[in-house]
């Protein structure tokens, strides 16, 4: 065990000098002259404002230039759930009393009333942040996060029945494969008009007119993106919530 | 008909009716296998109908987005990307066949939509990993097929299932982190992430220690998920203990994804650059091949002693990745041959192993191989199935099987590996072994009696079996035709 130990620490430590040597070689952080910036990156800076459509040029190249890798990124979060349920299947209602005493009543008056005007404030912001992707900071997948935590909250407030009252299995199942279908369906509209898969701009269509459409196409998959990953969120804590986490001590659950 | 746009459709249509399929099994449950079954024999017909085209053409590219290469992802189906779209999509047509009666009787009914769901997002991301000629496009699509695997192997619940996937997801985490680690490494010297660009800009760069040791993290990364000797362990666990199916496409297809990454960095990124001027380059496939050669001869040795079947057709799977890849690495034109025709070979044999044993713990709960006598009599096709495949795994004329070792051991003897030919002959003698016995139980032993009758598996179980085990029979007949379209292929890389 003890020699274990050492070969495997020794072997560490010669895997991290080698890294260390090898950063030693990589050309200065952020040095405008090394090969990064000077190869597919100055396109992107240049003409990406009107060539993939979006002000914030992280946007245009997750979304346009190299959208068919976020469909996979988004296929993954979808691979992740379908994990989870295929694991830990959907949640169990009747087991969890989370947030609410023997009574039913909520455990914390103060909790609940800050939580209540909280969530649709930050859903709100949540929205604002998918759509406003394109000229700041932000887009679906920090969207989608802010609406995954808003319901997170009120579920640890008010409990879980009370939030798959409001969001129930069926109305999730849909929404949560729907970034997925967001991007094929464009993609498909694509190849309908006779462009490449994600081609945004439509052929025969006026140029004022293309890139109205191509604005809510990117939406549409932003929008996508955020509905499904929060629901994802959503449904992946539901389903890891178990009673015996939150069972409360005997002398608070006898009346 | 153009084909112009069927590359993209070859992950379009399995990942479209892979997030359909929760919707359906909303509601009906039973209307997930014909759903997915319509997906994936739709994307296996489009996969052979590209076939005549790239066989004329060598390549067919596709830009995604309309973006030209370096700006965009641009999909390019080489001659390796459609021998392995071919394989996944064929073999997943029929273990997908395969699962719907088993899975069934193995898995709760709740999960099964779920089950549908991975199997197709598994397919999808081995198709568009196999096809991408992108290099980040390959970590995205790595990703999918790895979490997909992990959920297939635990999807059980079992407390054996549960620790064997978790061991996987921590061997397979590594190996993503570090694959994603090198390209982050690349990136930062080349600027770029379509694969051909970077090997066109990798014989002009002044960085070659960060491009050295990025390759040596890819090949490193690579194997693991691939399953080489030193990084094998968490293969037998989690092949033996995932539904059959599972296991069937696992070690058909999901390691072989391992070997076409390999593949992939030696020879497409850093082959055309490197293969002349660079030491690290033949010394990494030199020591590459020595553990591909110690996977084979340590495999086939661990299958003896097994006694559980499933866990010996695991072992089994390590030898086989250690002929591939010895084949891959020997930089012999003739053993390249031989381990680009055992992809095929191994795919069949080893889905077909896996099918069987399936069947055999479906209808008689058999694991061990001692429970396995007389099973010939009772279950022909299913038995004969595994006898006709082992003598491909073992590598008898006139399978497919053989045709690949045969290649393999004249390059081996062509570029004078004599101690590689070795272990390969050792390696094919212990696989006769371990093979020859569960058919021996099988067939030799056991009651004789003539009120046995035959009880079966429902068709849609052997079957499955019975055309993969055929395939290798038909393969090795006529294997001159797919041999000479390999030949062709590596007479372009690098391998002298």
């Amino acid at each position: 065990m003890k020699w274990k130990k050492l070969i495997v620490i020794c072997s560490l430590a010669v895997l991290g000098g080698l890294l260390l040597f090898t950063v030693g070689e990589m050309p200065l952080f952020g040095s405008k002259d090394s090969p990064d910036k000077t190869h597919v990156i100055p396109r992107y800076l240049e003409k990406g404002e009107e060539e993939a459509g979006a002000k914030n040029i992280i946007t245009g190249v997750i979304l346009n230039y190299r959208g068919y890798d976020t469909e996979g990124e988004v296929s993954v979060i979808f691979s992740a759930l379908c994990a989870v349920i295929a694991l830990l299947g959907r949640e169990r209602r009747r087991l969890s009393r989370s947030g609410v005493d023997a009574a039913g009543r909520p455990t914390s008056v103060i909790v609940n009333t800050v939580v209540k005007f909280l969530v649709p404030i930050i859903l709100f912001f949540a929205v604002y942040v998918m759509l406003h992707g394109e000229d700041s900071p932000g887009g679906g997948f920090q969207g989608g996060a802010i609406v995954g935590a808003s319901i997170i909250i009120f579920t640890l407030a008010f409990g879980l029945p009370r939030s798959t009252d409001r969001i129930p299995v069926g109305f999730r199942i849909p929404l949560e494969s729907i970034a997925v279908l967001a991007f094929l369906s464009m993609g498909f509209l694509g190849m309908l008009f006779g462009v490449n898969f994600l081609t945004f701009i439509l052929p025969g269509l006026s140029s004022r007119m293309a890139h109205t459409v191509r604005f809510f196409m990117l939406s549409f998959i932003e929008v996508g993106i955020g509905v499904a990953g929060g629901i994802i969120f959503t449904s992946i804590v539901f389903s890891m919530i178990r009673e015996d986490e939150y069972e409360l001590p005997p002398n608070l659950s006898q009346p | 008909m153009s084909v112009s746009g069927f590359p993209i459709l070859l992950t379009a249509i399995p990942l479209l009716f892979a997030a359909l399929c929760p919707i359906w099994g909303m509601w009906k449950r039973e209307a997930c296998f014909p759903w997915s079954l319509a997906g994936v024999s739709a994307t296996a017909i489009i996969t052979w109908a590209l076939v005549p085209k790239i066989s004329a053409t060598g390549a067919i590219g596709y830009e995604v987005g309309g973006w030209a290469p370096p700006w965009g992802i641009h999909i390019r189906i080489d001659f390796m990307g459609l021998l392995m779209a071919v394989i996944i999509s064929s073999a997943g047509l029929l273990i997908l066949f395969y699962s719907w009666r088993y899975i069934i009787h193995e898995i709760e009914e709740t999960k099964i939509p779920y089950y549908y769901t991975l199997f197709l997002l598994l397919f999808a991301a081995m198709l568009g990993f196999s096809i991408t000629g992108d290099l980040f496009n390959l970590f995205v699509f790595m990703e999918i097929f790895s979490i997909t695997s992990y959920a297939l192997v635990a999807i059980s619940g079992e407390r054996k299932a549960l620790r064997a996937a978790f061991k996987y997801l921590l061997m397979g985490a590594v190996s993503s982190i570090t694959v994603l680690f090198s390209i982050a490494l690349l990136y930062s010297v080349i600027g770029s992430l379509n694969m051909l660009d970077i090997s066109k800009r990798l014989g002009q760069t002044p960085y070659g220690v960060v491009v050295n040791t990025a390759f040596a993290l890819f090949i490193g990364a690579f194997a693991v998920k691939a399953a080489v000797f030193p990084v094998h362990m968490w293969l037998p666990d989690a092949h033996s203990i995932a539904p059959s199916p599972i296991s069937a496409i696992l070690s058909a297809l999901v390691i072989k994804m391992g070997v076409l990454g390999i593949f992939r960095v030696v020879f497409t990124i850093y082959g055309p650059a490197f293969s002349s001027n660079s030491i690290l380059w033949k010394n990494l496939c030199g020591v590459l091949s020595w553990a591909a050669a110690f996977s084979v001869v340590i495999g086939s040795a661990m299958a003896i002693i097994q006694r559980e079947l499933k866990v010996m057709i695991a072992y089994s799977s390590v030898a086989h990745v250690g002929y591939i890849l010895l084949g891959i690495c020997m930089l012999s034109p003739r053993a390249m041959t031989g381990g680009l025709f055992n992809i095929i070979a191994h795919a069949m044999g080893k889905a077909c192993f896996f099918l069987v044993a399936g069947s055999l713990i479906y209808k008689h709960n058999m694991k061990r191989i001692r429970e396995l006598r007389g099973i010939g009599r009772t279950m022909p096709v299913t038995a004969g199935a595994f006898a006709i495949a082992s003598l491909s795994i073992v590598g008898l004329p006139p399978t497919a099987g053989f045709m690949a070792k045969w290649y393999l051991l004249w390059g081996c003897f062509q570029k004078g590996r004599y101690v590689f030919a070795a272990m390969v002959l050792i390696g094919s003698l212990l696989s006769a072994i371990y093979c020859f016995r569960v058919v021996y139980y099988m067939f030799f032993t056991g009651p004789r009696l003539r009120t046995q009758k035959i009880d079966e598996v429902p068709p849609t179980m052997y079957l499955p079996a019975a055309l993969l085990s055929l395939g290798t029979l038909v393969l090795g007949i006529y294997s001159s035709l797919v041999i000479s379209a390999i030949t062709r292929f590596v007479g372009g890389l690098p391998v002298k």
